[in-house]
Parts: C-alpha cells; sequence; structure tokens
C-alpha cells in the first residue's frame, strides 16, 4: 500500500521512540563510568605516587637533613623500582637548591599552605605525573618532588576503556535487539486483527470480536464495526426488499398459474394449445425465478452460515429429493437414479437441501429424453462428497467460470433456464467453506460435485 | 367431500374454487381467519387450505385455534413463503403439509388426495389408493372390488408404500418395516416381495415405480 511508504507506520514509530534515548541514555551512562573508573585508577595511582615521597621524608627524618643527603644504592634502586614505569625524583631546599635526586626536575608552584600537590608534567619529552610535598624538617623547609611516567596509568586507561566498551555495546545490543522483539511482539495482537479482517469474504460483515484484541485499538474497531452493522443492514434490506417482492409477485402468480390449469383442464385453449403451451412455459419460468431470486437472497444474505451448524446426514436430503424431483424426471423421460452411502457433515442441512435441488433441476433442465442423471453422495479419499452427474452436453470449459455469474446463459442453451441455478449453489458451497466442481463426464455430460470435509468426530 | 379455501387474494381463492370443483370437491371460500373460523363454527369440513398472509390475524393463527378447538381436519398451508423458518412454524402450528406459490392445481389436488387418504385411514383404518383398498384392521386387501391375497410382509411392503404416496419410500426403510418379520431380511428379498406385488397388482390401475438406488414409490393416479 502506498500510505505505508508516506507515514511510518507505528512499529517503526515505537522503534525509534524507544530506541533512540536508550542508546542516548546508555551511551551518556558509559562515559560517566569511564570517567569514574579512570578517576579511582588515577586516584590509586596518585597514593602510590604520595606513598613514595612520604616514603622519602621518613627516610630523610631518619637520617636526618645534611646538605648532601645520602640515599645508598640499594634505598635509591628501591625508590625507583616502578617497572615499567621510571621515576624521578628531587629534594629542594626552600632556596630551591637541590638537595638530592635529579638535577633537572622542573619547580612546581605549590599553593600556598598547600602540603601534598599532583601535577601533569612533561620531562625529557615524556608525559610525567608529579607529586609535590613541602615538609619542615629539622626547621628546614623543603620540597620533595615525585615524578613517574604514566605508561601504568595509560595502560590502566586501556583496560578500563576496553572493559568498559564490550559490556556497554553488549547491553546496547541486547537493549535494541529487545526494543525490537519487544515492539513487533507487542504488537501481534494488531497482526491477527489485521488478517482477520483480511480473511473475511467481502460478504462477511460480522462484528470483529472485541474481547480478542488489545483495549488500545478497540475504539478504532468499535467504528469499525459500527461501518460492518451498517453494511449489514443496507445488505439485508436489499436482500428483504428482493425478497419481498418476490413473495408479493408469487400470489398473483398463483392465481394466473390456476387459471391456466383451469383452462387446460376445460380444454379452453383448443384452437390454439401451442399458445396455451407457450403461457404455461412463461407462467412456469416465472414462478421459478422468483422463487430462485427468493433462494438466492436468502443464501447471500450474509457471509456467515444464516444458523448454528449442525450434523446433516447427506443421504437423508438425496432421499428427499427423489420424491421431489421424480415426477419432473419421469415427464421429460429422464432417468433419475441414485447412488447413496451415508455420510455427515457439518452445515445447515436446508441450505444444503437447496443446493441439491438446484444441481438435481439443472440436470433435468438440460438433460435431453431418455439422457440419465445419477446423484451420489458418500465418502471419498477422507471427504464427504455430493454430486450430480448427467450425460447431457455438459458445459463447455470456456462457459465454467461465467456459469456462476447472476443470470448468465450460456448461448444457445435451452431459453427455461433462469441463470441463478449455479450462483445459489456457488454461495451455499462457500458458505459452507467448500466450491462447486464442475466436472466433464464421459462420453458427454457434466458432474457438478461438492466436497466437504468430514466432521472430527467421525 | 368439503374444503375449506382460507386465502384473501380473490383471483388465487377462485381458481382454487374453480379447479376443487372441477374435481368434484365442495368448496368454501373464507377471505379472512375471522370469516374462516366462524364457517368451521358451524360447518364441517374434510380438509382446508391455508393461506399464511392473510389480513389482521394470520393463517398460523388460524391453524393453532382449529386444532385448539380439537378439529383434527387435514390442513394444508399455500404460502408465499417457503423459508425453512415459515414452514417449519407452520407444521409446528398443526398443519399437515405445505405447497409454495405458485403451485400447480394436479399438485394441489394430489396433495390433497394424499392428506385426506392418510386420514382416512386414522378414521377407518382404511387405504385407499386407485380401486386399491387396504383395511388396515382386518388385514383384508381389495383391488377394483376383488379380494386380494398378500402375504405378511407384501402387506407391509404396500401399507408403507400407500402411507407415504406420493412421496418415494427408500429399500432401507422397507427392509426395516419388515425386520419385525423377518430379522435378517436384505434388500434383495425386498425386491422379490415388491415385483411379486406387481404382478399381484397388474390387474388394477396401481403402479409401484422403482427409484434406481433409492426405492419405490406408488404412484399418483395421474400417472
Amino acid at each position: 500500500m502506498p500510505a505505508d511508504r508516506k507515514s511510518p507506520g507505528l512499529r517503526q514509530r515505537l522503534i525509534v521512540a524507544l530506541a533512540v534515548p536508550l542508546i542516548i541514555i546508555l551511551g551518556v551512562s558509559s562515559v560517566f563510568d569511564y570517567r569514574m573508573a579512570r578517576s579511582m585508577s588515577d586516584a590509586a595511582s596518585d597514593q602510590g605516587l604520595a606513598d613514595a615521597v612520604f616514603d622519602l621524608e621518613t627516610h630523610i627524618r631518619n637520617h636526618g637533613l645534611t646538605s648532601r643527603l645520602d640515599l645508598n644504592e640499594e634505598s635509591e634502586a628501591m625508590l625507583r623500582s616502578n617497572a615499567p614505569d621510571a621515576i624521578y625524583f628531587s629534594i629542594r631546599d626552600a632556596a630551591g637548591q637541590v638537595l638530592a635526586g635529579d638535577q633537572d626536575i622542573p619547580v612546581f608552584a605549590l599553593p600556598a599552605g598547600g602540603k601534598l600537590s599532583f601535577f601533569d608534567a612533561s620531562y625529557h619529552d615524556t608525559a610525567m605525573r608529579a607529586a609535590v610535598h613541602r615538609v619542615s624538617i629539622e626547621d628546614t623547609e623543603i620540597s620533595i618532588t615525585v615524578m613517574e611516567t604514566t605508561r601504568k596509568r595509560q595502560r590502566a586507561q586501556r583496560e578500563i576503556l576496553s572493559g568498559l566498551l564490550l559490556p556497554n555495546l553488549a547491553v546496547i545490543i541486547a537493549s535494541l535487539l529487545t526494543v525490537l522483539f519487544g515492539v513487533r511482539r507487542g504488537l501481534l495482537p494488531l497482526g491477527a486483527v489485521e488478517r482477520e479482517i483480511a480473511a473475511r469474504s467481502p460478504h462477511d460483515l460480522r462484528e470483529i470480536d472485541l474481547a480478542s484484541s488489545p483495549h488500545e485499538i478497540h475504539p478504532m474497531l468499535r467504528r469499525l464495526n459500527q461501518l460492518f452493522v451498517q453494511l449489514r443492514e443496507a445488505a439485508e434490506a436489499q436482500n428483504r426488499f428482493i425478497a419481498d417482492a418476490a413473495h408479493q409477485l408469487r400470489t398473483p402468480l398463483a392465481g394466473l398459474q390456476t387459471q391456466i390449469d383451469l383452462a387446460v383442464s376445460e380444454g379452453s385453449f383448443s384452437k390454439n394449445e401451442g399458445r396455451l403451451q407457450s403461457i404455461e412455459q412463461g407462467t412456469a419460468q416465472i414462478g421459478r425465478l422468483l422463487g430462485q431470486l427468493l433462494s438466492y437472497a436468502r443464501a447471500e444474505a450474509s457471509g456467515s452460515l444464516p444458523g448454528k451448524p449442525e450434523r446433516v446426514a447427506l443421504e437423508q436430503i438425496v432421499e428427499r429429493s427423489a420424491s421431489t424431483f421424480f415426477d419432473a424426471a419421469l415427464a421429460k423421460d429422464v432417468d433419475l437414479g441414485f447412488d447413496i452411502s451415508p455420510v455427515v457433515v457439518t452445515g445447515l442441512q436446508w441450505l444444503l437441501a437447496e443446493a441439491l435441488a438446484n444441481l438435481i433441476d439443472n440436470a433435468i433442465r438440460y438433460t435431453p429424453p431418455g439422457g440419465c442423471i445419477t446423484v451420489r453422495c458418500g465418502k471419498a479419499d477422507g471427504k464427504a462428497f455430493l454430486e450430480v452427474e448427467d450425460n447431457g452436453p455438459g458445459i463447455p470449459e470456456a462457459h465454467r467460470q461465467d456459469v456462476f455469474q447472476r443470470f448468465y446463459r450460456i448461448p444457445g442453451s435451452p431459453s427455461n433456464g433462469c441463470g441463478l441455478g449455479l450462483p445459489i449453489v456457488r454461495e451455499i458451497a462457500e458458505l459452507h467453506g467448500t466450491e462447486v466442481m464442475l466436472i466433464s463426464a464421459q462420453p458427454s455430460g457434466l458432474r457438478a460435485r461438492l466436497e466437504f470435509p468430514l466432521p472430527a468426530n467421525d | 367431500m368439503r374444503i375449506l379455501v382460507v386465502e384473501d387474494e380473490p383471483l388465487v381463492a377462485q381458481g382454487l374454487k374453480q379447479g376443487l370443483v372441477q374435481l368434484g370437491y365442495a368448496v368454501d371460500v373464507a377471505g379472512s381467519a375471522e370469516e374462516a373460523e366462524g364457517f368451521v363454527g358451524v360447518e364441517e369440513f374434510d380438509m382446508a387450505l391455508v393461506d399464511i398472509g392473510l389480513p389482521k390475524a394470520d393463517g398460523l393463527h388460524f391453524i393453532r385455534q382449529l386444532r385448539a378447538a380439537g378439529k383434527g381436519l387435514p390442513v394444508l398451508i399455500l404460502t408465499a413463503r417457503d423459508s425453512m423458518e415459515d414452514t417449519v412454524s407452520g407444521l409446528d402450528a398443526g398443519a399437515d403439509d405445505y405447497l409454495t406459490k405458485p403451485y400447480r392445481l394436479p399438485e394441489v389436488a394430489a396433495r390433497i388426495r394424499a392428506l385426506i387418504r392418510r386420514s382416512n385411514a386414522i378414521a377407518d383404518a382404511c387405504l385407499r389408493h386407485n380401486g386399491l383398498c387396504l383395511d388396515t384392521r382386518s388385514r383384508s386387501a381389495m383391488l377394483d372390488g376383488d379380494a386380494l391375497d398378500l402375504t405378511n410382509r407384501e402387506w407391509a411392503i404396500l401399507e408403507q408404500l400407500l402411507m407415504a404416496s406420493p412421496a418415494v419410500v427408500s429399500k432401507d426403510r422397507l427392509v426395516n418395516s419388515l425386520a419385525g418379520w423377518d430379522k435378517d431380511i436384505t434388500p434383495n428379498a425386498v425386491e422379490v416381495h415388491v415385483s411379486r406385488l406387481r404382478s399381484k397388482l397388474a390387474a388394477g390401475n396401481v403402479t409401484i415405480r422403482t427409484i434406481r438406488g433409492i426405492g419405490y414409490r406408488v404412484d399418483a393416479p395421474e400417472n
């Protein structure tokens, strides 16, 4: 549908509305995590640097402040061993004179009254971290500076970064997947409603059951149901009108028919028997058309079975049809026979009887005198079937679809049909979830067949 | 035989009356349920033909009144409505049979004969058909005035066929009705009995037709 392209679907909206803020929140929280972890790791490293400063201070206090501080090799090695980082230190007096350590270490401006401070620095073109401590030993003010390269810190940063990045990425991906599946799952009931509507036949105007759909779309479905009701009422009104009109026509037609029958028995048309026959045929055809119109209106009235489906024994319907049609077949010198075995289907008895009546009526109508019609029902290939076979002219392949259209007549066919028989049968078949099969009979003729699923507990 | 026609449409009512008078029935026409109730209060009828769609009270109402008053005469509904609910409610109201408009006079006549035959069988225990008479009390049969000798099984088959006429009786139903005489009777045996019945009835005007694959039917007199 073009509408899909113009406006984003509900699913798309939901996914964007959920996923974008979620990614932002997760991203910001990752940055905070990283900064927090880094500051903790930096604090730990700074503490190590401070410890070195305090070690030096202790050493000075123990050995006394001399102009030249003696750090034996062992203690200096201990102080400097901090692989992989290199450590530099200096001890200066208040005048800036280096008392011990590395001569070229930069001097850092300690804040006034500050005791222990940390600085980022550069030394021999290498990034450094320095801790400067000002102490008073033997009434002399000295400052102790310890400086180390930042390799360990950088390694810690990298470890923190990679340690945070992977889990956070996983969390983001998992969240996105949750959003995708959650939205899809949440919208499943909508899809179910959509499928229910899509699967309907154009005649099916029953209301949608609200109980099985989410309440958020109930207002929309209620509107839809109102529309269904209105459409149904309109269709029912139309069918009622057809039925009423047909009923109204039937009574005067009955009067006319009776008068014709009287005229026949009185010999009133003895001068022109042919004319009487034409009148008789015309009247009979109107009567039949009215009957067909009525049953078509009834069968077409709603897209669903107009009643509660029941178990119907097809052989009983066929047996009753024998009484109804035997005289018509006799009158036309057509051999009407039956081949029936008991079988039960689910449906409406009167509708199925109506369908069968139309099939037999058609067969008698189109089978020439001397022909043969066989009505069959039974089970075959796990299905129930009902069929009427004749050895008349059959229906040419080219007309097999057209004959299901209302009032369609095959060109050149006898004029006493009204073109509603097969449409009625098809309506009834559709109401029972099946279709009418038209099969060529051998060597000639037509086999009209309906197949039904067998009831589950059969 | 006196028949009451309850029909408000004069064209239909007069046509029916003329047709039935030609067939030798005495016919009274009532144009409404109220008028018809007046008729049955003073006259005895053998049969009533009732249209459902009447002005004011409908035909179903009239039939219910009739049955409530204890009148058992056969009632044939003539209706323009042939939907299942209409016919079922007609039979529920106490009608015996129904015909849908437009009907043919010979069809109406056949239904009337069948209904009267069944009602007579209840009244005087005799099934009559075209010169054939089955007296169900004495179990004696007459064909055109001559005594007809029937075996028990032939009798049972003929009785079933006459009761059902003009409807078709399936072979299965005949087998069931004979099961009282003969537990293991087969459809083939039914065929043998029917063929013997046919030869016994050959002299008269009654024929038993075979409907291929279903069963038999005693033909209506016209055929």
